[in-house]
């Protein structure tokens, strides 16, 4: 489905910066990593320290001995420890009076599983930087095993299919909701499908990390570990949104909006059917996977329209 | 150099006792170490400080199991065999107790003082914390101190209306404070 | 220690942590990390109270987690700060992996730990274990008696860090609660000495520094030739780091007036035929009980390791030759062998010693008081094997029971 004219020059209007990446990098044919790695330093400008741990962005981003794919300061570190590599960064330009744009780019492993307590942390101290998680539902560069944010039915090598199992037999946590939830000055979900949405995201994000922590969740399918054809990754995306199973909305100091209403969500089974990792699901599983995406849209319908009924402290307005 | 030990409880300023008596040894050339020996830091729970006073520089890092004195804040510990285990010969005990007709006799204690530290206190800082009284208590009954340095001390641990308290109490610890020679 | 006579002197009567908490105040940090963990607390809590006063101009991250402590001081070092943080037992086990990552991106960190015990047996004790637990991380270990000497090691630590030929990360360790909650009088410097102290190392050439839009990273795949390349110059840059430490000892005296002797400081060791090794807060009472001793005609001495990483061996040997017996004091386990750890590294020096033959003591652990009666027994054994007596290779001075025999044959427990 070929977008409209106009929306796609529109996108490129964001796109202000050279593209610091060398071309044929060492990523996957299809990769949504790459396409969002690429697509960041474009739109925030090539001056952004970088900050990156082991995971499928690292071979790229983290660069070999004394060599390096790309133009960027970057930062290589530990998946414990992220936001508190990214903090010290932030810190320190803050003292010593050097402008700076801190990009804390990690895995959902890092942000949901090994490094949620430092996540956490930095979001509650309100640290001046911007972390991005981009989210490929699992460990990816180690070869596909199930991670917090893996959802309901989902085949990975530590949720194999087996005479008793067929997947992941547990939901999926919510990170995005999470963390807006830390009350930070901005969090917002985004994905490869909507980029004019993502840019304005990323745009909003270097504001607001002036006023403190940004949160941005990023789906990013893994053609490799999901298992779709490598010119599907953007029409995977495109389908988690309209079946709501990835809504995109943004939360100002913990207050959150819908940034793209979805009228009519299709079932989450014409997301599910382009990924293979979804292939040992029954008609059971789905109705589970469905219900979970239905009650997550519910809470988040909520609280999208408390606005009125719970008075956000003068402090927290903007 | 004379070795102190201190008896009292979690909240009494046990610690803090020790340190400024150290301090106040300082103050005047001399030297001091004090440190304490606690469990777990919990208000009511059995404290033990330790401190060392000297004219030469004072290099040991050990507990003192062979004290010359015995300061106890905690009235309620006057009786342990605890307080008085490995007290040397000649050595003298500085008692915190609300009865005023409280005498500890042992072997080994030549000079007994006691002090109703709680109560001057109370009347001066409005609070049950006998640690300041019981600074210039010590200094009276050891001859070690005058009770200047010990006022002087207090500075690097109060200041304003808690500060010219609690010089008040040392003073009255100084003066009020009874001695028996045993 | 030598002591020359100074003009001017603030001698204040505080704590070993707060003499570390001082040290670092007077070291400028740009940015600091706390996190509380016994017996450290009392630093953060004196550096949070010197910053919400106003007298200590850091950014100051209360970090959730000891972790994050080391990650986010590493980084802000590597982007080109002072920086600072302090830590003990498992807050130092908790940061393991960042405490790697720290030497080896050789970011010039300054940590102080306050030595505890660190076992999977939960103990608020002091031992050096914790340190033992970390000695392989590529930090440089350094080791202060008594409060005084804390506070010095971490400004020396500062200089030794960040040296332009070193950039290594630092730790000045020290021996909880029997040092952490001492109160003695401590010289404090004044703060335009530090600064000149401080200053040699804005005259050297800066170091690369993490700076937005330069295209510099750290971080990066180590491969092949390039992992090497980078581990040896790491592991040469320790090695500078033994005289360059001496060195900073002597400027220290120049301008401070207390010299302890870098790597090792000798106590009465020049007539010594006995010998005890020992390191932090024992090494005081080793000296008063050295002192008895000498009194009574038996001619020993203390070498005291100020720094234990890198090993100081050839200044020990230097030191340690020829004398008829050496006892070495470990405040720690080194499982798998038999003797403590300073005494197994001790040891592969042995054939340089000319002969002197070698004992291990373990004492200290878990909270027992190296008491002056237990170094008292340490000299009267290493006199016996000075006298060709048998005396057995280890001894636990405090748990008798580890001395007989046939304790260590008991199984099922």
């Amino acid at each position: 489905m070929a977008a409209k004219k106009g929306k796609l020059t529109k996108v490129l209007d964001h796109l202000k910066h050279e593209d610091p990446f060398s071309k044929g990098v060492a990523f996957c044919p299809g990769c949504g990593l790459e396409l969002l790695l690429r697509f960041i330093p474009q739109v925030l400008g090539n001056d952004i320290v970088i900050t990156g741990t082991p995971s499928c962005s690292a071979p790229v981003l983290l660069g070999q001995n004394n060599q390096s794919w790309h133009k960027l300061s970057y930062f290589g570190t530990l998946m414990t420890g992220a936001a508190a590599n990214a903090t010290g960064l932030a810190r320190y330009y803050k003292k010593a009076g050097i402008d700076n744009t801190v990009v804390c780019f990690n895995g959902d492993g890092t942000a949901a599983d090994i490094g949620f307590g430092n996540l956490s942390g930095a979001a509650e101290r309100n640290e001046p930087f911007i972390y991005i998680c981009y989210d490929n539902e699992g460990y990816m560069n180690t070869g596909i095993q199930k991670s917090g944010t893996t959802p309901y039915g989902a085949t990975t090598t530590t949720t194999p299919k087996g005479s008793i199992s067929k997947g992941k037999n547990l939901r999926r946590m919510n990170l995005a909701l999470k963390m807006a939830m830390h009350k930070i000055p901005y969090a917002a979900t985004a994905t490869l499908s909507d980029l004019d949405d993502l840019a304005k995201k990323l745009l909003k994000a270097k504001e607001a990390k002036e006023r403190g922590f940004v949160f941005l969740h990023v789906l990013a399918p893994c053609t490799t570990g999901w298992g779709h054809a490598p010119e599907n990754t953007i029409e995977v995306c495109r389908r988690a949104v309209k079946t709501n199973y990835f809504p995109l909305w943004e939360a100002v100091n913990g207050k959150i909006k819908m940034t793209k209403e979805v009228k009519k969500p299709k079932p989450v089974k014409t997301y599910t059917e382009l990924s293979k990792k979804f292939v040992n699901m029954t008609e059971e599983d789905h109705q589970i996977l469905q219900d979970d995406v239905d009650y997550e849209f519910c809470i988040l319908g909520g609280l999208s329209q408390l606005e009125g009924e719970c008075q956000l402290p003068v402090s927290a307005e903007d | 150099m004379s070795e102190v030990r201190f008896h009292g409880r979690g909240g009494q300023g046990v610690v803090t006792t020790s340190k400024i008596l150290a301090n106040a040894f300082a103050r005047v050339g001399q030297f001091g170490a004090s440190f304490p020996m606690f469990g777990f830091e919990r208000r009511g729970a059995p404290v033990t400080a330790f401190g060392r006073f000297s004219d030469k520089p004072v290099r040991e890092k050990t507990q003192i199991y062979n004290p010359d004195i015995l300061v106890v804040l905690d009235p309620s510990q006057k009786a342990s065999d605890l307080v008085f285990q490995g007290l040397l010969p000649e050595s003298m005990l500085l008692l915190n107790d609300t009865d005023s007709t409280t005498r500890i006799k042992h072997e080994n204690l030549k000079k007994f003082a006691l002090i109703n530290a709680n109560k001057i206190a109370l009347e001066e800082i409005g609070l049950a914390i006998p640690n300041t009284v019981i600074v210039g208590a010590f200094a009276r009954m050891s001859g070690l101190l005058d009770i200047e340095p010990c006022c002087d001390a207090l500075e690097d641990y109060f200041s304003g209306k808690k500060l010219s308290a609690n010089i008040v109490c040392a003073k009255r610890g100084f003066e009020e404070v009874e001695l028996f020679d045993l | 220690m030598i002591t020359k006579a100074k003009e001017k002197t603030q001698i204040k009567v505080i704590t070993g942590n707060a003499a570390a908490a001082t040290a670092a105040k007077l070291a400028c940090p740009d940015v600091v990390a706390a996190y509380p963990i016994t017996p450290q607390t009392e630093i953060i809590e004196q550096i949070s109270k010197f910053h919400a006063n106003g007298e200590m101009d850091c950014e100051l991250i209360t970090v959730e987690g000891e972790n994050s402590a080391m990650n986010a001081v590493t980084a802000a070092s590597l982007a080109g700060g002072r920086v600072f943080t302090a830590t003990s037992s498992w807050g130092l086990v908790f940061m393991y992996d960042a405490v790697l990552a720290a030497a080896g991106s050789r970011a010039p960190i300054v940590m102080v730990n306050v030595n505890r015990e660190t076992p999977g047996i939960i103990a608020v004790s002091s031992g050096q274990q914790d340190m033992i637990s970390t000695r392989d991380a590529g930090w440089i270990f350094l080791i202060a008696e008594d409060c005084q000497e804390v506070l010095d090691l971490v400004l020396q630590a500062y200089r030794l860090a960040e040296d332009y030929d070193i950039q290594v990360p630092v730790m000045v360790h020290y021996d909880g609660f029997y040092l952490s909650y001492l109160s003695e009088g401590v010289d404090v410097p004044f703060q335009e000495d530090v600064d000149t102290f401080l200053s040699v190392l804005k005259d050297q050439p800066q170091r690369t520094k993490l700076t937005p839009g330069e295209g510099l990273g750290c971080g990066s795949h180590g491969i092949l030739g390039g992992y090497l390349e980078l581990r040896h110059k790491h592991v040469s840059a320790m090695e500078r780091s033994k005289e360059k430490f001496d060195q900073i000892d002597k400027e220290y005296e120049q301008i401070f007036g207390r010299a302890y002797g870098g790597q090792i400081e000798e106590y009465r060791m020049d007539d010594a035929d006995v010998v005890l090794v020992g390191s932090g807060s024992m090494c005081g009472t080793i000296k008063t009980v050295i002192d008895e001793k000498r009194e009574a005609g038996i001619k020993v001495g203390l070498l005291k390791m100020r720094m234990f990483r890198p090993f100081p061996g050839e200044v020990m040997v230097e030191s340690l030759k020829g004398k008829k017996a050496i006892g070495v004091v470990d405040r720690s386990l080194n499982f798998g062998h038999k003797g403590g750890p300073f005494y197994t590294e001790l040891k592969s020096f042995e054939t340089k010693f000319e002969g002197s033959p070698m004992v291990s003591f373990i004492d200290g652990v878990a909270n027992t008081d190296i008491t002056t009666a237990n170094v008292a027994t340490m000299i009267d054994t290493i006199c016996d094997l000075a006298a060709g007596k048998e005396v057995p290779e280890v001894t636990w001075v405090s748990y008798p029971e580890a001395n007989d025999p046939d304790s260590a044959k008991v199984g099922g427990q």
